[in-house]
């Protein structure tokens, strides 16, 4: 299960972070966002550590807790999605499926001429989008 | 292909905005309607880019991210490449289209003193009126090239050169 | 000679020079954005983005005449018929149901389901008064003053505002035939 997804732009700013839980636990989740964007960091300026992934979209997996497994994915315009499941058998095509869809909901939130680069994203379409995508999240559609 | 509509509504739309910033909101301010146009052209720009580099890996040097504003991003709004690509290996770069689509619906006496433009320039301003107008128009796509460049993590300024028509160069000097 | 056929809007529209639909969105998105912070008031743009559309529709009617070989529309009726499924297809690659005539067939309403203009779109609460396809009724207006057609062109639904389709009324209000440049084909 996702519990977590967030876009974070250029300067590391938070442009949208949703979490999916029930339980009281967004503070820990931003956290865990947080603390990714290191690795994120990291793997872009240590591209020898990433190997066979040089300069590729799709991040893989940042690390694993104990309880979470954290992906991320660096668009060319430098903005990073971070996503957070509670699944310990995760397969690599469902998140890579998972991010390119992400991606296009992305892009078209920041393609409405009211949306001004580097604000948070406040559509209501692109929070839709990205609920439905959430929860069809390893059931190997392709919508 | 996605959705398509015909050319001549960019063109219509494109020749409206211009005439409207020129010669009614800023009738007697060329600079200011020349900031305007060119704003609009970066958020298109800006925008492209998201959209355009959405299938590929990220670029790795500022030179193949300028060979994608020449190939595949021109293509996607020309239906053909930049000709010739030049560059003097200290950030400046020339993207010349031999055959500018923008400006070939234009009448200009090819034999006027076409002139270098940039934004920045303090108004050395054009005589001839028809190579004025295509001036305004071109802040057009040099806000396009800013907005899809500065996207890509590219800070640059974006002129253009209209002195070989019907051939058209953009100068693309990035801040360093 | 007989008289040239008039050509389906499919087939102007197939044959035409065509761009991705990407560029004109969001050129024309940018457009109303920059209006809005120079202009500040809504209906200002409202006003500018009309005007603008007069002018481009005064211009568009003779490639509308040259591509479409639709001869003189002297009917209103027909000339609604012929901007919904001609004039319509050929530039925006779309069409729209001619709806809601009024009992002396001056008014009528063009219904359209989707639009390129809008793509991406979403009001900020700030425009809520913005008639955001705006430049489509100026366009409208424009082209039908050449063809000696005087209107009024409203919007009555806006998909932008939460409606179920973008729905413009279109009212003549006179018909000037002498001023009609064009000579008749028989």
């Amino acid at each position: 299960m996702i519990v977590c997804v967030a876009v974070v732009g250029q300067q590391n700013n938070p442009l949208y972070i949703q979490s999916f839980t029930e339980a009281d636990d967004a503070l820990k989740l931003h956290h865990i966002v947080h603390c990714s964007l290191d690795v994120v960091d990291e793997r872009v300026n240590n591209p020898k550590k990433s190997g066979p992934m040089l300069n590729e979209t799709f991040l893989g997996l940042l690390y694993p807790t104990e309880n979470y497994k954290v992906y991320g994915f660096l668009t060319n315009t430098k903005v990073k999605f971070i996503l957070v499941t509670t699944d310990l058998d995760v397969r690599d095509a469902d998140v890579r499926n998972f991010f390119r869809k992400f991606h296009a909901a992305y892009v078209d939130a920041v393609s409405n001429p009211f949306h001004v680069p580097g604000k948070k994203i406040t559509s209501k379409t692109f929070a839709e989008r990205v609920s439905n995508i959430v929860k069809s999240f390893g059931m190997g559609s392709t919508g | 292909m996605g959705r398509e509509v015909s050319e001549s509504c960019v063109d219509n739309l494109l020749i409206e905005m211009v005439s409207s910033y020129c010669d009614r909101f800023y009738a007697n301010k060329p600079e200011l309607a020349a900031r305007r146009i060119e704003a609009i052209g970066y958020q298109v720009g800006h925008q492209l880019s998201e959209r355009y580099t959405m299938e590929r890996p990220r670029f790795s040097d500022h030179l193949e991210a300028i060979k994608f504003i020449c190939k595949d991003f021109w293509s996607e709004i020309f239906k053909k490449q930049i000709d010739n690509l030049k560059t003097n290996h200290r950030g400046t770069f020339v993207l010349q289209d031999n055959q500018f689509r923008w400006l070939m619906h234009m009448s200009i006496d090819p034999s006027s003193d076409g002139s270098g433009l940039s934004h920045d320039a303090s108004g050395a301003l054009v005589d001839n009126k028809a190579a004025q107008a295509a001036s305004m128009r071109l802040y057009f796509p040099c806000g396009i090239i800013r907005g899809a460049l500065t996207n890509l993590g590219i800070p640059c300024a974006v002129s253009a050169d209209i002195s070989n028509l019907p051939a058209c160069s953009f100068v693309v000097r990035i801040k360093v | 000679m007989p008289p040239i056929a008039p050509r389906s809007g499919d087939a102007i529209f197939a044959s035409t020079e065509r761009v991705n639909a990407e560029l004109f969105t969001l050129t024309y998105g940018a457009v109303v954005r920059q209006l809005l912070t120079d202009l500040e008031e809504v209906d200002e743009v409202n006003k500018q983005l009309d005007q603008m559309g007069y002018n481009i529709g005064i211009r568009l009617i003779d490639e509308f005449l040259a591509k479409s070989n639709v001869s003189r529309c002297v009917d209103f009726k027909e000339t609604a018929e012929v901007i919904a499924k001609v004039g319509l297809k050929m530039f925006l690659g779309v069409t729209a149901s001619v709806t809601n005539w009024d009992a002396e067939g001056t008014t009528c309403s063009l219904v359209l389901e989707d639009n390129p203009l809008v793509d991406f779109v979403e009001l900020p609460d700030t425009c809520q008064g913005l008639y955001y396809c705006n430049i489509l009724s100026g366009v409208i207006r424009g082209s039908l003053e050449m063809v000696s057609m005087k209107t009024e062109v409203t919007w009555i639904r806006d998909m932008l505002r939460g409606d179920d389709a973008f729905e413009l009324q279109v009212k003549l209000l006179k018909q000037v035939p002498e001023v009609y440049p064009y000579k008749d084909d028989e």
